[in-house]
């Protein structure tokens, strides 16, 4: 009787003990990427431009997002240069900030989708989808206000802001 | 199958990344009264880049003042770091944002340098 009652006790453990859980859980995460880091060519005296046709190249960042509707990609094209020769007169800043490629068909809304910020220099898109999504951002900067005068001589450096915020 | 090639592409893509974990973090109670922490984790893959500032935010983009180990922190190429940022608890609801941001060396390759940044959000 006392081993009955042992056996049906260590059954009952038995089975207690026998469903293990696995539990897991999907994190939402962002990855920032410098896919191509750009540089400027310098068609003319007074143009600085990423634009390929000008010698030069459009930086590409891709943003990865693990889950759907967690993050919004903010970039921005340049608006200064982060180091140059000292400049006298007025540079212009023009750019455009566009999505070169995605991992989805599904984020093709994406810059139909997206808002402009900061006087247009920044493009906030909301990443409604979970995926990669590569931008393009074009930058020129033209020297002298619009009197076409030409760069002094020396290093320029500008930046592309690539930002991930969590919604 | 599909699935499996575009993630072992983007894998091998990656040339430079930055990350920054958790998507939504809490604050909880410290050692300290009056003071609260949350703990953050970040990765370097961005061979260009070997320090990051933190900053804190309130819904404005306006800085909170917090306490970190340090506020720029040096993260070495493929390394991982848990940071502990602290703040005080008149300050905890305000909070919004918890930020990174890589800092850029200049060159003198007239290279338009990416800055990234990756904001967390206190819900």
């Amino acid at each position: 009787m006392n081993k009955l009652i042992t056996i049906a006790l260590m059954i009952g453990f038995t089975s207690v003990y026998a469903g293990t859980n696995i539990n897991g859980t999907v994190e939402s995460r962002c990855t920032v990427n410098t896919d191509t880091s750009g540089y400027y060519g310098n068609p003319n005296a007074y143009t600085l431009t990423t634009l390929p046709a000008s010698a030069g190249q459009v930086p590409v960042i891709r943003i990865d997002t693990s889950l759907a509707n967690a993050y919004k990609a903010q970039i921005s094209y340049p608006t200064s240069f982060s180091s140059s020769p000292s400049l006298g007169d007025t540079v212009v800043w023009t750019g455009t900030v566009a999505v070169d490629q995605t991992s989805s068909s599904d984020m093709s809304g994406y810059q139909a989708a997206s808002t402009t910020a900061d006087g247009g220099a920044m493009r906030i898109y909301p990443l409604s989808i979970a995926g990669a999504t590569w931008f393009s951002v074009a930058s020129v900067a033209t020297y002298g206000g619009g009197q076409q005068k030409a760069f002094p001589g020396g290093s320029y450096t500008a930046v592309v802001i690539a930002e991930c915020v969590a919604q | 199958m599909c699935r499996s090639v575009i993630l072992w592409v983007l894998l091998c893509s990656s040339v430079a990344a930055h990350e920054m974990t958790p998507t939504y973090p809490k604050w909880q109670t410290s050692m300290i009264d009056g003071v609260h922490k949350t703990t953050m984790e970040m990765f370097n893959k961005r061979q260009d880049v070997k320090w990051y500032e933190i900053g804190v935010f309130d819904k404005e983009w306006k800085a909170i003042p917090f306490v970190t180990s340090y506020k720029v922190i040096q993260l070495d190429y493929l390394n991982h770091v848990k940071f502990d940022v602290y703040i005080t608890s008149n300050n905890k609801d305000k909070a919004e944002y918890i930020c990174s941001l890589s800092k850029l060396r200049g060159n003198n390759n007239n290279k338009p340098m990416i800055a990234s940044k990756i904001c967390s959000r206190f819900k």
